[in-house]
């Protein structure tokens, strides 16, 4: 369910935290529309070590695969990338249906090579907000509804104080591609 | 008037190697020329829930058995990649009857390798003494002899250079390196210029890797390196092919006798081939991420082509590093597109690890060998799995079957994780 806890802004100061403490950018360098790779100077193991700091900071679990291996593992080989390495055109109607106009205008096409490029601190920051909103109605562990905050960071439950248990972000991932493509008939 | 000194020629005198393929040069050779894959599921450990199940194992019974007494004496140090370094040289010292040698203040030892990973169950052995809090039970640890002292010397990179001379009685230079898979080919480059440089008449080079175990294995599974998605074990290494996805761990080891050519032809030594040229060079750049304008590689293969006094369009065939991830292979390519120019699409490239998977230490040195068997043979050795295009990888990879085509002088290269990166310039012997 869509939670109130924890606002977008949060998420966002923490992302700029984790960022900092990896990359040692200024913090008033990261901004909503900052490319990690492009614009902050980051290499393929700081997303490892950025996901591991807020996935410690939230109580989550950040997706391991992008979006694309998923299309690609589910709907089969060439599904999301042609065989000239340029994302099809399905992929990229998926990309936007899930992620709007976060990934910039993709409506030229584009290079499975620059994908990681489009990563920003925004869309990293949707990500964490996608995950958070997987607040199950009651809590796993007592079957109460009773979610709060202390720290306005970390979601515990008010009657038993055990943590939330998200969907982690890969099953998240699968499970929309799964209903979107009942829905639609994508491929 | 200074009189030029002129540089002093460094030949090969010997080979060996011991690899997924096989026990021996020729038996390896034999079998990549058939396009055959020495990858298989792996059983020196249990893989169970890895997303990376596979690699290339060499059989046990390849090994050469600690028989003699000397050596025998030695074998608690030995890790398994020097034992596959110890049956690759004995191969190489016989071809090359180094042992006939009399100085043997002469002849050296240069060696890339690693040393050995404490195994899970070593380390859970020494858990028991261990409160988990910082405090150790020493005495308890030390009674129990749970830690065995050579553990020490299996876990030093150095060990296995100082056995290698012990056994081959090499007093001379020793170096030991270990710059990931550049490893075996700088330790050929680096020990060419030992005897280049007169303080050494011969030396036994070359490298050995021996990881396939859960800690070999686990970093790289968490950094993604391996190939995760294949369909047989024998079809995951595939070197510039669009469907590539990591690389797959192999062990093994390779040797080469490298002998200053006055010294080889003075005893009638038979000279096999001649290194013509060494380069190497670091991409400084970052640690996981090559260079993408392959900066770092270019540096190296024209290096070792001005060390080599040739220039490019004297370069009849490119022994890749090609590993099978990503980045490794576009920016080979474009290294190879940089140094060759025009010339690029019609220069043979071709990547062992296709058929043998990635030997890391063991790789430039197997390859500097397998190139040089190629030319006595008049094969280039394919690039198998070739199946899928990749735009981004156009140039000619001797897809899947070997080329039966002559050729004199060639490249290898060997570019480490990290950085580092090593090219050998080799060439058919010519008097």
């Amino acid at each position: 369910m869509k939670q109130n806890l924890i606002t977008e802004e949060t998420v966002f100061a923490e992302l700029k935290k984790a960022i900092v403490e990896t990359l040692r950018v200024e913090e008033n360098a990261i901004k909503p529309e900052s490319s990690l790779i492009k614009d902050l100077g980051a290499e393929s193991l700081d997303f490892l070590d950025i996901n591991y700091r807020l996935e410690q900071t939230f109580g989550i679990k950040m997706a391991r695969h992008f979006i694309l291996e998923h299309i690609e593992e589910m709907f089969g080989e060439g599904s999301a990338i042609d065989e000239n390495g340029q994302l099809t055109e399905k992929a990229i109607m998926l990309l936007k249906m899930r992620y709007g106009n976060t990934y910039g205008d993709l409506s030229e096409g584009i290079d499975m090579d620059a994908v990681p490029t489009l990563i920003t601190a925004g869309s990293m920051t949707e990500g964490v907000l996608d995950i958070m909103n997987t607040l199950p109605e009651k809590c796993t562990n007592c079957g109460n509804a009773a979610w709060k905050t202390d720290d306005g960071i970390k979601v515990l439950c008010g009657s038993c104080g055990e943590p939330a248990a998200f969907t982690n972000g890969d099953d998240l991932i699968k499970e929309w591609l799964t209903s979107t493509q009942e829905e639609k008939h994508i491929f | 008037m200074p009189v030029k000194k002129t540089k002093r020629r460094v030949v090969i005198t010997g080979t060996g190697m011991v690899s997924p393929l096989g026990r021996n040069c020729a038996e390896t050779f034999d079998k990549a020329a058939e396009g055959i894959s020495g990858i298989d599921y792996i059983t020196s450990f249990d893989t169970t829930g890895l997303p990376c199940r596979i690699g290339g194992q060499v059989r046990d019974e390849w090994l050469a058995a600690f028989d003699d007494r000397a050596a025998g004496r030695l074998e608690r140090y030995s890790s398994r990649g020097l034992r596959l370094m110890r049956t690759a040289v004995i191969e190489a010292a016989v071809q090359a009857r180094l042992n006939e040698v009399k100085d043997r203040e002469r002849v050296g030892v240069s060696l890339g390798s690693h040393g050995e990973n404490i195994s899970v169950g070593e380390m859970s052995d020494l858990l028991r003494f261990y409160d988990g809090r910082g405090q150790w039970d020493i005495p308890g640890l030390i009674k129990s002899g749970n830690y065995s002292p050579f553990q020490l010397y299996l876990r030093k990179p150095d060990t296995a250079t100082s056995i290698l001379s012990m056994l081959f009685d090499c007093r001379g230079s020793s170096l030991s390196l270990v710059s990931a898979c550049a490893a075996g080919a700088q330790a050929i480059g680096e020990a060419a210029r030992i005897i280049q440089d007169g303080k050494a008449d011969a030396m036994i080079a070359g490298g050995c890797e021996s990881t396939l175990n859960f800690m070999g294995f686990i970093g790289f599974v968490l950094i993604k390196a391996l190939s995760e998605k294949y369909t047989t074990p024998q079809t995951a290494s595939r070197p510039f092919d669009r469907k590539r996805n990591g690389f797959v761990m192999s062990e093994g080891a390779g040797a080469v006798i490298l002998e200053d050519l006055e010294h080889a032809r003075s005893r009638g030594a038979v000279i096999l081939g001649e290194l013509l040229g060494y380069g190497s060079s670091a991409d400084a750049y970052r640690i996981t991420d090559t260079h993408p304008k392959a900066e770092g590689a270019f540096i190296a293969m024209t290096a070792a082509l001005e060390d080599a006094s040739l220039s490019p369009e004297d370069i009849e065939y490119v022994n890749a590093h090609g590993t099978s991830t990503t980045q490794n292979d576009l920016v080979e390519s474009l290294a190879i597109r940089r140094v060759f120019g025009e010339r690029a699409k019609s220069v043979p490239v071709s990547s062992n690890k296709s058929m043998l998977g990635h030997t890391i230490a063991a790789a430039g040195a197997i390859e500097c060998i397998t190139t040089l068997m190629g030319m006595h043979r008049s094969i280039m050795l394919p690039t198998i799995n070739h199946e899928f295009r990749d735009p981004k990888c156009d140039l000619d990879y001797v897809p899947n079957e070997a080329r039966h085509t002559p050729y004199r002088r060639a490249l290898s290269n060997s570019f480490g994780f990290g950085g580092q990166n090593a090219c050998l310039c080799i060439g058919a012997f010519e008097g």
